[in-house]
Protein backbone atom coordinates (compact mmCIF):
# COMPACT_ATOMS: atom_id res chain seq x y z
CA UNK A 1 0.00 0.00 0.00
CA UNK A 2 0.44 3.66 -0.07
CA UNK A 3 2.94 4.68 2.38
CA UNK A 4 1.21 8.10 2.77
CA UNK A 5 -1.99 6.32 2.72
CA UNK A 6 -1.09 4.15 5.62
CA UNK A 7 0.34 7.03 7.35
CA UNK A 8 -3.20 8.89 7.22
CA UNK A 9 -4.86 5.72 8.51
CA UNK A 10 -2.47 5.24 11.10
CA UNK A 11 -3.04 8.83 12.45
CA UNK A 12 -6.76 8.06 12.07
CA UNK A 13 -6.48 4.79 14.57
CA UNK A 14 -3.97 7.16 17.08
CA UNK A 15 -6.92 9.87 16.89
CA UNK A 16 -9.56 7.32 17.68
CA UNK A 17 -7.75 5.32 20.49
CA UNK A 18 -6.98 8.80 22.11
CA UNK A 19 -10.49 9.17 22.28
CA UNK A 20 -11.36 5.60 23.75
CA UNK A 21 -8.71 6.37 26.51
CA UNK A 22 -9.77 9.06 27.57
CA UNK A 23 -13.58 8.16 27.70
CA UNK A 24 -12.44 5.00 29.05
CA UNK A 25 -11.06 7.13 32.00
CA UNK A 26 -14.22 9.18 32.13
CA UNK A 27 -16.14 5.88 32.74
CA UNK A 28 -14.47 4.38 35.41
CA UNK A 29 -14.55 7.91 37.47
CA UNK A 30 -18.69 8.51 36.84
CA UNK A 31 -19.29 5.22 37.66
CA UNK A 32 -16.27 4.23 40.02
CA UNK A 33 -14.72 1.09 38.78
CA UNK A 34 -11.37 -0.67 39.50
CA UNK A 35 -8.94 -0.10 42.20
CA UNK A 36 -10.41 3.59 43.54
CA UNK A 37 -13.57 1.84 43.88
CA UNK A 38 -12.09 0.11 47.20
CA UNK A 39 -12.17 3.18 48.89
CA UNK A 40 -15.60 4.09 47.88
CA UNK A 41 -16.22 0.26 48.42
CA UNK A 42 -14.56 0.53 52.09
CA UNK A 43 -15.93 3.95 53.46
CA UNK A 44 -19.32 3.04 54.71
CA UNK A 45 -18.16 -0.01 56.88
CA UNK A 46 -15.71 3.16 58.19
CA UNK A 47 -19.10 4.30 58.85
CA UNK A 48 -18.83 7.15 55.84
CA UNK A 49 -21.87 6.57 53.89
CA UNK A 50 -21.57 8.32 50.44
CA UNK A 51 -23.91 9.15 47.16
CA UNK A 52 -20.78 8.19 44.70
CA UNK A 53 -22.02 5.45 42.29
CA UNK A 54 -20.36 2.00 43.28
CA UNK A 55 -20.30 -0.02 39.95
CA UNK A 56 -16.76 -2.17 39.67
CA UNK A 57 -18.30 -4.66 37.55
CA UNK A 58 -14.80 -6.69 37.55
CA UNK A 59 -11.01 -5.28 36.89
CA UNK A 60 -11.31 -2.56 34.21
CA UNK A 61 -9.40 -4.55 31.18
CA UNK A 62 -12.10 -7.72 31.62
CA UNK A 63 -14.84 -5.69 31.21
CA UNK A 64 -13.79 -3.66 28.53
CA UNK A 65 -12.77 -6.54 26.73
CA UNK A 66 -15.90 -8.11 26.90
CA UNK A 67 -17.56 -4.70 25.92
CA UNK A 68 -15.40 -4.32 22.80
CA UNK A 69 -15.85 -7.71 21.91
CA UNK A 70 -19.71 -7.83 22.36
CA UNK A 71 -19.61 -5.15 19.96
CA UNK A 72 -16.98 -6.34 17.58
CA UNK A 73 -19.10 -9.64 17.33
CA UNK A 74 -22.57 -7.82 16.60
CA UNK A 75 -20.68 -5.81 13.90
CA UNK A 76 -19.06 -8.86 12.14
CA UNK A 77 -22.58 -10.75 12.07
CA UNK A 78 -24.30 -7.46 10.97
CA UNK A 79 -21.67 -6.78 8.12
CA UNK A 80 -21.20 -10.74 6.88
CA UNK A 81 -24.68 -11.85 7.35
CA UNK A 82 -26.75 -8.70 6.69
CA UNK A 83 -24.15 -7.03 4.43
CA UNK A 84 -24.66 -3.83 6.49
CA UNK A 85 -21.84 -0.87 5.53
CA UNK A 86 -19.26 -1.00 8.31
CA UNK A 87 -20.05 2.27 9.81
CA UNK A 88 -23.73 1.37 10.41
CA UNK A 89 -22.28 -2.13 12.15
CA UNK A 90 -20.01 -0.49 14.35
CA UNK A 91 -22.38 2.34 15.50
CA UNK A 92 -24.52 -0.98 16.17
CA UNK A 93 -22.26 -3.01 17.50
CA UNK A 94 -21.14 -0.19 20.08
CA UNK A 95 -24.54 0.49 20.89
CA UNK A 96 -25.48 -3.73 21.70
CA UNK A 97 -22.71 -3.15 24.15
CA UNK A 98 -23.07 -0.06 25.70
CA UNK A 99 -26.73 -1.72 26.90
CA UNK A 100 -25.27 -4.85 27.83
CA UNK A 101 -22.41 -2.50 29.99
CA UNK A 102 -25.25 -0.60 31.33
CA UNK A 103 -27.07 -3.86 32.52
CA UNK A 104 -23.71 -4.60 34.57
CA UNK A 105 -23.13 -1.42 35.54
CA UNK A 106 -27.26 -1.39 37.11
CA UNK A 107 -27.04 -4.68 39.08
CA UNK A 108 -23.50 -4.52 40.55
CA UNK A 109 -24.19 -0.91 42.03
CA UNK A 110 -27.74 -2.04 43.59
CA UNK A 111 -26.26 -5.37 44.74
CA UNK A 112 -23.47 -3.25 45.90
CA UNK A 113 -25.02 -0.80 48.20
CA UNK A 114 -27.70 -3.44 48.60
CA UNK A 115 -25.57 -5.22 50.71
CA UNK A 116 -23.95 -2.13 52.84
CA UNK A 117 -27.51 -2.09 54.04
CA UNK A 118 -26.20 -2.64 57.87
CA UNK A 119 -23.53 -0.15 57.73
CA UNK A 120 -26.27 2.71 56.97
CA UNK A 121 -25.75 3.06 52.89
CA UNK A 122 -29.04 4.06 51.30
CA UNK A 123 -29.51 2.98 47.74
CA UNK A 124 -29.87 6.10 46.08
CA UNK A 125 -32.74 5.34 42.91
CA UNK A 126 -31.92 9.25 41.53
CA UNK A 127 -28.40 8.66 41.12
CA UNK A 128 -28.61 5.20 39.45
CA UNK A 129 -31.42 7.03 37.60
CA UNK A 130 -29.01 9.95 36.60
CA UNK A 131 -25.64 8.37 36.11
CA UNK A 132 -26.57 5.00 34.59
CA UNK A 133 -27.20 6.76 31.08
CA UNK A 134 -24.08 9.00 31.25
CA UNK A 135 -21.72 5.24 31.60
CA UNK A 136 -23.61 4.03 29.07
CA UNK A 137 -22.42 7.04 26.88
CA UNK A 138 -18.45 7.13 27.56
CA UNK A 139 -19.07 2.79 27.17
CA UNK A 140 -20.21 3.77 23.81
CA UNK A 141 -17.48 6.42 22.79
CA UNK A 142 -15.09 3.49 24.03
CA UNK A 143 -16.45 0.87 22.03
CA UNK A 144 -16.87 2.68 18.88
CA UNK A 145 -13.70 3.83 18.46
CA UNK A 146 -11.56 0.54 19.91
CA UNK A 147 -14.28 -1.21 16.70
CA UNK A 148 -12.79 1.83 14.56
CA UNK A 149 -9.14 0.72 15.43
CA UNK A 150 -10.04 -2.58 15.41
CA UNK A 151 -11.67 -2.63 11.97
CA UNK A 152 -8.90 -0.39 10.25
CA UNK A 153 -6.18 -2.46 11.19
CA UNK A 154 -8.46 -5.67 10.10
CA UNK A 155 -9.37 -3.80 6.95
CA UNK A 156 -6.66 -1.40 5.86
CA UNK A 157 -3.42 -2.79 7.42
CA UNK A 158 -4.32 -6.06 6.82
CA UNK A 159 -3.77 -7.47 10.42
CA UNK A 160 -4.45 -11.16 10.26
CA UNK A 161 -6.78 -11.34 13.52
CA UNK A 162 -10.20 -11.74 13.34
CA UNK A 163 -12.46 -8.61 14.16
CA UNK A 164 -13.77 -9.50 17.45
CA UNK A 165 -10.08 -11.29 19.11
CA UNK A 166 -8.28 -7.72 17.92
CA UNK A 167 -11.09 -5.86 19.52
CA UNK A 168 -11.01 -7.63 22.53
CA UNK A 169 -7.57 -7.58 22.44
CA UNK A 170 -7.63 -3.99 22.59
CA UNK A 171 -10.41 -3.92 25.21
CA UNK A 172 -7.62 -5.57 27.79
CA UNK A 173 -5.08 -2.79 26.65
CA UNK A 174 -7.41 0.07 27.02
CA UNK A 175 -8.84 -1.04 30.66
CA UNK A 176 -4.87 -1.83 31.77
CA UNK A 177 -3.99 1.59 30.38
CA UNK A 178 -6.97 3.44 32.12
CA UNK A 179 -6.27 1.50 35.37
CA UNK A 180 -2.84 2.28 35.75
CA UNK A 181 -2.76 6.14 34.80
CA UNK A 182 -6.13 7.97 34.70
CA UNK A 183 -7.36 5.93 37.86
CA UNK A 184 -4.64 7.20 40.00
CA UNK A 185 -5.88 10.70 39.82
CA UNK A 186 -9.18 9.48 40.91
CA UNK A 187 -8.14 7.32 43.38
CA UNK A 188 -4.94 9.27 44.68
CA UNK A 189 -6.36 12.56 44.34
CA UNK A 190 -9.92 13.80 43.91
CA UNK A 191 -10.64 10.65 46.48
CA UNK A 192 -8.77 12.23 49.58
CA UNK A 193 -8.76 15.91 48.66
CA UNK A 194 -9.38 17.27 52.39
CA UNK A 195 -5.96 15.50 53.11
CA UNK A 196 -2.67 17.47 52.35
CA UNK A 197 -1.49 17.68 48.94
CA UNK A 198 1.50 15.70 47.74
CA UNK A 199 2.07 12.85 50.11
CA UNK A 200 0.29 9.68 49.33
CA UNK A 201 -2.56 8.78 51.61
CA UNK A 202 -1.75 7.39 54.44
CA UNK A 203 -3.10 4.15 55.02
CA UNK A 204 -4.66 5.19 58.27
CA UNK A 205 -7.24 7.45 56.06
CA UNK A 206 -8.40 4.47 54.10
CA UNK A 207 -12.13 4.66 53.54
CA UNK A 208 -12.50 8.40 54.60
CA UNK A 209 -13.34 9.55 50.99
CA UNK A 210 -14.63 12.90 49.89
CA UNK A 211 -18.32 13.03 50.72
CA UNK A 212 -19.71 16.16 50.40
CA UNK A 213 -19.24 18.31 47.20
CA UNK A 214 -19.30 22.27 46.72
CA UNK A 215 -23.20 22.43 47.07
CA UNK A 216 -24.83 19.25 48.09
CA UNK A 217 -23.17 15.70 48.46
CA UNK A 218 -20.54 14.81 46.19
CA UNK A 219 -21.47 11.83 43.54
CA UNK A 220 -20.09 10.49 40.47
CA UNK A 221 -20.68 13.38 37.93
CA UNK A 222 -18.40 15.63 40.08
CA UNK A 223 -15.69 13.32 40.26
CA UNK A 224 -15.42 13.01 36.53
CA UNK A 225 -15.76 16.41 36.28
CA UNK A 226 -12.91 16.84 38.04
CA UNK A 227 -10.94 14.05 36.09
CA UNK A 228 -11.54 15.04 32.92
CA UNK A 229 -9.14 17.93 33.83
CA UNK A 230 -6.28 15.36 33.67
CA UNK A 231 -6.68 11.79 34.78
CA UNK A 232 -8.66 11.62 31.44
CA UNK A 233 -6.43 13.41 28.63
CA UNK A 234 -3.32 11.99 29.92
CA UNK A 235 -5.37 7.79 29.82
CA UNK A 236 -6.27 9.05 26.04
CA UNK A 237 -2.61 10.27 25.21
CA UNK A 238 -1.35 7.04 26.65
CA UNK A 239 -3.32 4.22 25.01
CA UNK A 240 -3.18 6.88 21.62
CA UNK A 241 0.89 6.12 22.19
CA UNK A 242 0.68 2.89 22.73
CA UNK A 243 -1.32 2.08 19.44
CA UNK A 244 0.11 4.72 17.33
CA UNK A 245 3.73 3.86 18.23
CA UNK A 246 3.32 0.22 18.04
CA UNK A 247 1.89 0.84 14.49
CA UNK A 248 4.31 3.30 13.53
CA UNK A 249 7.38 1.19 13.32
CA UNK A 250 6.28 -1.24 11.28
CA UNK A 251 4.65 0.84 8.90
CA UNK A 252 7.66 3.14 8.31
CA UNK A 253 9.84 0.06 8.83
CA UNK A 254 7.43 -2.43 6.76
CA UNK A 255 8.32 -6.25 7.65
CA UNK A 256 6.20 -6.62 4.13
CA UNK A 257 9.28 -5.22 2.37
CA UNK A 258 11.99 -7.37 3.85
CA UNK A 259 13.18 -9.10 7.09
CA UNK A 260 16.30 -5.78 6.74
CA UNK A 261 13.27 -3.73 7.61
CA UNK A 262 11.79 -5.55 10.18
CA UNK A 263 15.00 -5.41 12.63
CA UNK A 264 14.89 -1.58 11.37
CA UNK A 265 11.60 -1.27 13.26
CA UNK A 266 12.36 -3.44 16.45
CA UNK A 267 15.71 -1.25 16.64
CA UNK A 268 13.21 2.06 15.69
CA UNK A 269 10.94 0.55 19.04
CA UNK A 270 14.20 0.02 21.07
CA UNK A 271 15.13 3.67 20.91
CA UNK A 272 11.45 4.72 21.72
CA UNK A 273 11.72 2.62 25.01
CA UNK A 274 14.89 4.34 25.43
CA UNK A 275 13.52 7.53 25.34
CA UNK A 276 10.68 6.88 27.70
CA UNK A 277 13.47 5.60 30.20
CA UNK A 278 15.51 8.55 30.23
CA UNK A 279 12.06 10.88 30.35
CA UNK A 280 11.44 9.33 33.23
CA UNK A 281 14.27 9.87 35.00
CA UNK A 282 14.02 13.61 34.11
CA UNK A 283 10.51 13.42 35.43
CA UNK A 284 12.00 11.53 38.99
CA UNK A 285 14.64 14.05 39.41
CA UNK A 286 12.82 17.52 38.68
CA UNK A 287 10.20 15.88 41.10
CA UNK A 288 13.06 15.35 43.82
CA UNK A 289 14.40 18.18 43.43
CA UNK A 290 11.15 20.59 43.20
CA UNK A 291 9.55 18.68 46.27
CA UNK A 292 12.39 17.68 48.41
CA UNK A 293 11.99 14.73 50.93
CA UNK A 294 9.49 14.08 53.36
CA UNK A 295 11.90 13.31 56.56
CA UNK A 296 14.87 14.71 58.04
CA UNK A 297 18.24 12.52 57.45
CA UNK A 298 18.98 10.71 60.79
CA UNK A 299 22.76 10.23 59.98
CA UNK A 300 22.90 13.60 58.79
CA UNK A 301 21.73 15.05 62.02
CA UNK A 302 23.92 12.66 64.16
CA UNK A 303 27.07 14.37 61.54
CA UNK A 304 26.12 17.76 62.55
CA UNK A 305 25.39 17.09 66.50
CA UNK B 1 -1.28 -39.85 20.23
CA UNK B 2 0.17 -39.20 17.14
CA UNK B 3 -0.81 -35.42 17.14
CA UNK B 4 1.00 -35.15 19.90
CA UNK B 5 4.51 -36.70 18.95
CA UNK B 6 4.39 -35.19 15.63
CA UNK B 7 4.11 -31.73 17.50
CA UNK B 8 6.67 -32.47 20.16
CA UNK B 9 8.95 -29.45 19.27
CA UNK B 10 5.84 -27.10 19.22
CA UNK B 11 4.83 -28.09 22.20
CA UNK B 12 8.40 -27.88 23.95
CA UNK B 13 8.10 -23.74 22.26
CA UNK B 14 4.64 -23.71 23.95
CA UNK B 15 6.33 -24.20 27.49
CA UNK B 16 9.39 -22.37 26.86
CA UNK B 17 6.58 -19.16 26.14
CA UNK B 18 4.46 -20.15 29.21
CA UNK B 19 8.02 -20.23 31.47
CA UNK B 20 8.74 -16.96 30.26
CA UNK B 21 5.65 -15.28 30.85
CA UNK B 22 5.42 -16.60 34.49
CA UNK B 23 8.81 -15.18 34.68
CA UNK B 24 7.99 -11.71 33.35
CA UNK B 25 5.35 -10.86 35.34
CA UNK B 26 7.38 -11.00 38.34
CA UNK B 27 9.37 -7.91 37.05
CA UNK B 28 6.54 -5.75 36.20
CA UNK B 29 6.19 -3.46 39.25
CA UNK B 30 2.96 -3.54 40.32
CA UNK B 31 0.92 -2.30 43.02
CA UNK B 32 -2.88 -2.94 43.20
CA UNK B 33 -4.85 -1.26 44.48
CA UNK B 34 -2.64 0.64 47.20
CA UNK B 35 -0.54 2.37 44.41
CA UNK B 36 -4.06 3.52 42.95
CA UNK B 37 -3.77 5.12 45.96
CA UNK B 38 -0.21 6.47 46.07
CA UNK B 39 0.16 4.22 48.95
CA UNK B 40 2.53 1.62 47.43
CA UNK B 41 5.14 1.57 44.79
CA UNK B 42 4.50 0.29 41.55
CA UNK B 43 1.89 0.82 38.64
CA UNK B 44 -2.10 1.21 40.62
CA UNK B 45 -2.94 -2.31 38.73
CA UNK B 46 -3.53 -5.69 39.22
CA UNK B 47 -0.47 -8.03 38.34
CA UNK B 48 -2.22 -10.43 35.58
CA UNK B 49 -4.01 -7.06 34.06
CA UNK B 50 -0.73 -5.10 33.34
CA UNK B 51 1.20 -8.35 32.39
CA UNK B 52 -1.81 -9.03 30.05
CA UNK B 53 -2.46 -5.84 28.80
CA UNK B 54 1.65 -5.85 27.76
CA UNK B 55 2.06 -9.03 26.27
CA UNK B 56 -1.08 -9.35 24.43
CA UNK B 57 -0.37 -6.13 22.35
CA UNK B 58 2.98 -7.91 21.61
CA UNK B 59 0.84 -10.62 20.87
CA UNK B 60 -0.63 -8.29 18.15
CA UNK B 61 2.92 -6.77 16.45
CA UNK B 62 4.00 -10.30 16.45
CA UNK B 63 0.82 -11.22 14.70
CA UNK B 64 1.35 -8.78 12.03
CA UNK B 65 4.84 -9.77 11.60
CA UNK B 66 4.37 -13.24 10.93
CA UNK B 67 1.85 -12.67 8.94
CA UNK B 68 4.55 -10.97 6.77
CA UNK B 69 7.57 -13.23 6.81
CA UNK B 70 8.29 -16.16 8.47
CA UNK B 71 12.01 -15.43 10.54
CA UNK B 72 10.98 -16.70 14.21
CA UNK B 73 13.98 -13.86 15.83
CA UNK B 74 12.25 -11.15 13.77
CA UNK B 75 8.42 -12.44 15.16
CA UNK B 76 9.63 -12.96 19.04
CA UNK B 77 11.41 -9.54 18.84
CA UNK B 78 8.71 -7.71 17.60
CA UNK B 79 6.45 -9.14 20.51
CA UNK B 80 8.73 -7.93 22.90
CA UNK B 81 9.01 -4.40 21.30
CA UNK B 82 5.04 -3.90 21.32
CA UNK B 83 4.71 -5.36 24.56
CA UNK B 84 7.80 -2.83 25.84
CA UNK B 85 6.20 0.30 24.17
CA UNK B 86 2.71 -0.65 26.13
CA UNK B 87 4.33 -0.80 29.34
CA UNK B 88 6.59 1.90 28.98
CA UNK B 89 4.12 4.26 27.60
CA UNK B 90 1.74 3.11 30.21
CA UNK B 91 4.78 3.95 33.03
CA UNK B 92 5.80 7.31 31.42
CA UNK B 93 2.23 8.67 31.42
CA UNK B 94 1.52 6.77 35.51
CA UNK B 95 4.64 9.05 36.06
CA UNK B 96 3.16 12.03 35.01
CA UNK B 97 -0.13 11.52 37.29
CA UNK B 98 2.11 10.80 40.32
CA UNK B 99 4.11 13.63 39.97
CA UNK B 100 2.09 16.64 38.37
CA UNK B 101 -1.38 15.06 39.51
CA UNK B 102 -0.48 14.02 42.99
CA UNK B 103 2.34 15.24 43.89
CA UNK B 104 4.61 12.82 45.11
CA UNK B 105 8.44 11.93 44.54
CA UNK B 106 8.72 8.79 42.72
CA UNK B 107 10.50 6.13 45.59
CA UNK B 108 10.92 2.65 46.57
CA UNK B 109 9.76 1.72 50.65
CA UNK B 110 11.77 -1.93 49.47
CA UNK B 111 15.15 -0.66 49.05
CA UNK B 112 17.38 2.40 50.83
CA UNK B 113 18.98 3.32 47.65
CA UNK B 114 18.09 2.74 43.85
CA UNK B 115 20.50 0.30 42.57
CA UNK B 116 20.32 2.21 39.51
CA UNK B 117 20.76 5.81 40.32
CA UNK B 118 21.95 5.07 43.92
CA UNK B 119 19.27 7.78 45.13
CA UNK B 120 18.54 7.57 48.52
CA UNK B 121 14.57 6.46 48.84
CA UNK B 122 13.30 6.09 52.09
CA UNK B 123 13.87 10.24 53.12
CA UNK B 124 10.81 10.37 50.40
CA UNK B 125 8.91 7.62 51.41
CA UNK B 126 5.75 9.64 52.84
CA UNK B 127 4.23 8.79 56.22
CA UNK B 128 1.90 5.90 56.21
CA UNK B 129 2.64 4.65 52.60
CA UNK B 130 4.77 2.12 51.16
CA UNK B 131 6.43 4.37 48.46
CA UNK B 132 5.08 5.72 45.71
CA UNK B 133 5.44 6.05 41.80
CA UNK B 134 7.56 4.65 39.20
CA UNK B 135 11.66 5.21 40.53
CA UNK B 136 14.23 4.61 37.81
CA UNK B 137 14.76 0.93 39.21
CA UNK B 138 11.15 -0.38 38.47
CA UNK B 139 10.73 1.34 35.36
CA UNK B 140 13.68 -0.53 33.74
CA UNK B 141 12.55 -3.99 35.64
CA UNK B 142 8.98 -3.18 33.80
CA UNK B 143 10.43 -2.73 30.54
CA UNK B 144 12.36 -5.94 30.98
CA UNK B 145 9.31 -7.80 32.04
CA UNK B 146 7.47 -6.13 29.14
CA UNK B 147 10.12 -7.79 26.93
CA UNK B 148 9.85 -10.95 28.63
CA UNK B 149 6.28 -11.36 27.94
CA UNK B 150 6.16 -10.36 24.67
CA UNK B 151 8.27 -12.87 23.75
CA UNK B 152 6.45 -15.77 25.49
CA UNK B 153 3.58 -15.05 23.60
CA UNK B 154 4.59 -14.73 20.47
CA UNK B 155 6.15 -17.81 20.95
CA UNK B 156 3.24 -19.44 21.95
CA UNK B 157 1.52 -17.97 19.05
CA UNK B 158 4.08 -18.46 16.80
CA UNK B 159 4.37 -22.57 18.10
CA UNK B 160 0.27 -22.81 17.60
CA UNK B 161 0.43 -21.62 14.18
CA UNK B 162 2.92 -23.76 12.91
CA UNK B 163 0.33 -26.70 14.50
CA UNK B 164 -2.46 -25.74 12.49
CA UNK B 165 -0.09 -24.90 9.26
CA UNK B 166 0.55 -29.02 9.43
CA UNK B 167 -3.26 -29.34 9.08
CA UNK B 168 -4.61 -26.63 6.94
CA UNK B 169 -3.33 -23.59 5.43
CA UNK B 170 -3.53 -20.08 7.40
CA UNK B 171 -6.73 -18.51 7.51
CA UNK B 172 -9.60 -16.55 9.65
CA UNK B 173 -10.60 -19.34 11.21
CA UNK B 174 -7.21 -20.80 12.10
CA UNK B 175 -5.86 -17.43 13.26
CA UNK B 176 -9.02 -17.02 15.45
CA UNK B 177 -8.58 -20.48 16.93
CA UNK B 178 -4.73 -20.24 17.53
CA UNK B 179 -5.09 -16.22 18.85
CA UNK B 180 -7.83 -17.01 21.50
CA UNK B 181 -5.56 -20.50 22.75
CA UNK B 182 -2.49 -17.99 23.19
CA UNK B 183 -4.44 -15.90 24.92
CA UNK B 184 -5.69 -18.22 27.11
CA UNK B 185 -2.53 -19.84 28.12
CA UNK B 186 -1.27 -16.50 28.46
CA UNK B 187 -3.56 -15.23 30.75
CA UNK B 188 -2.77 -18.91 32.44
CA UNK B 189 0.41 -18.29 33.51
CA UNK B 190 0.08 -14.50 33.95
CA UNK B 191 -2.14 -15.69 37.47
CA UNK B 192 0.30 -18.25 38.57
CA UNK B 193 3.23 -15.93 39.51
CA UNK B 194 0.21 -13.09 41.34
CA UNK B 195 0.36 -16.30 44.37
CA UNK B 196 3.97 -15.45 45.32
CA UNK B 197 3.52 -11.49 44.53
CA UNK B 198 0.79 -11.24 46.68
CA UNK B 199 -0.67 -7.87 45.26
CA UNK B 200 2.26 -5.98 45.08
CA UNK B 201 5.92 -6.25 43.91
CA UNK B 202 8.85 -3.49 42.80
CA UNK B 203 10.56 -5.38 40.44
CA UNK B 204 14.01 -7.84 40.54
CA UNK B 205 14.71 -5.02 43.24
CA UNK B 206 11.88 -6.74 45.28
CA UNK B 207 12.52 -9.57 47.99
CA UNK B 208 10.14 -11.24 46.55
CA UNK B 209 11.27 -11.13 43.13
CA UNK B 210 13.62 -14.29 44.61
CA UNK B 211 10.60 -16.39 44.73
CA UNK B 212 10.36 -16.72 40.75
CA UNK B 213 11.74 -20.61 40.59
CA UNK B 214 8.26 -21.84 42.49
CA UNK B 215 5.98 -20.02 40.08
CA UNK B 216 8.33 -21.02 36.98
CA UNK B 217 7.83 -24.86 38.40
CA UNK B 218 4.04 -24.57 38.61
CA UNK B 219 3.76 -22.61 35.32
CA UNK B 220 6.00 -25.47 33.66
CA UNK B 221 3.58 -28.15 34.64
CA UNK B 222 0.20 -26.04 33.90
CA UNK B 223 1.74 -25.41 30.44
CA UNK B 224 2.32 -28.69 29.41
CA UNK B 225 -1.32 -29.45 30.19
CA UNK B 226 -2.34 -26.61 28.09
CA UNK B 227 -0.03 -27.55 25.19
CA UNK B 228 -1.35 -31.01 25.43
CA UNK B 229 -5.34 -29.78 24.87
CA UNK B 230 -4.28 -27.16 22.43
CA UNK B 231 -2.55 -28.96 20.00
CA UNK B 232 -5.06 -31.85 20.31
CA UNK B 233 -7.86 -29.28 19.61
CA UNK B 234 -6.18 -27.44 16.94
CA UNK B 235 -4.86 -30.10 14.92
CA UNK B 236 -8.34 -31.85 15.13
CA UNK B 237 -10.20 -28.71 14.49
CA UNK B 238 -7.52 -25.75 12.76
CA UNK B 239 -9.73 -26.06 9.40
CA UNK B 240 -13.07 -26.27 11.35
Amino acid sequence: MEPLISMGVLALIGVAATIAGASEDLESDVGSQSNPNSQVQLAPQMMFPHRIYNKAVSGEPPSNALMSAVGATGAVVLMDEFSLSPLFALVFGALIAAMVHGTFAVTSTMGRAASQRRFKQPVYLDMIRSHTPVIMGYAFITTFCILVVSFLMDSVLSHPFPLPLLAFIWGITVGAIGSSTGDVHYGAEREFQQFEFGSGLNASNSGNIVRFAESGLRNGYDNSWFCAKFGGPVTGIAFGMTVFLGNWITTVFDPARGVAEGWLSVVAGVIIVLILIFWNRKIEVAARNAFGPYKQDKTEEEAAA
Amino acid sequence: MIDIMANIVWMALIVIGGVLISWSVHFVPVGGAPAAMAQATGIGTGTVQLAAGAGLTGLVSAGYVMNVVDNLPLILASGAVGAMIMIAVTMIVGTWVYVYGVGCVPSSAKVKVDPLTHDRQDLYVSQGTEGHGLPTVCFVSGVIGGALGGIGGALIYYALLKVGMAVTEVNANLVGLVGIFAVGIFFVNAVIPSYNIGGTIEGFHDPKWKKWPKAVISSFVATIFCAIVAVIAISQMGGL
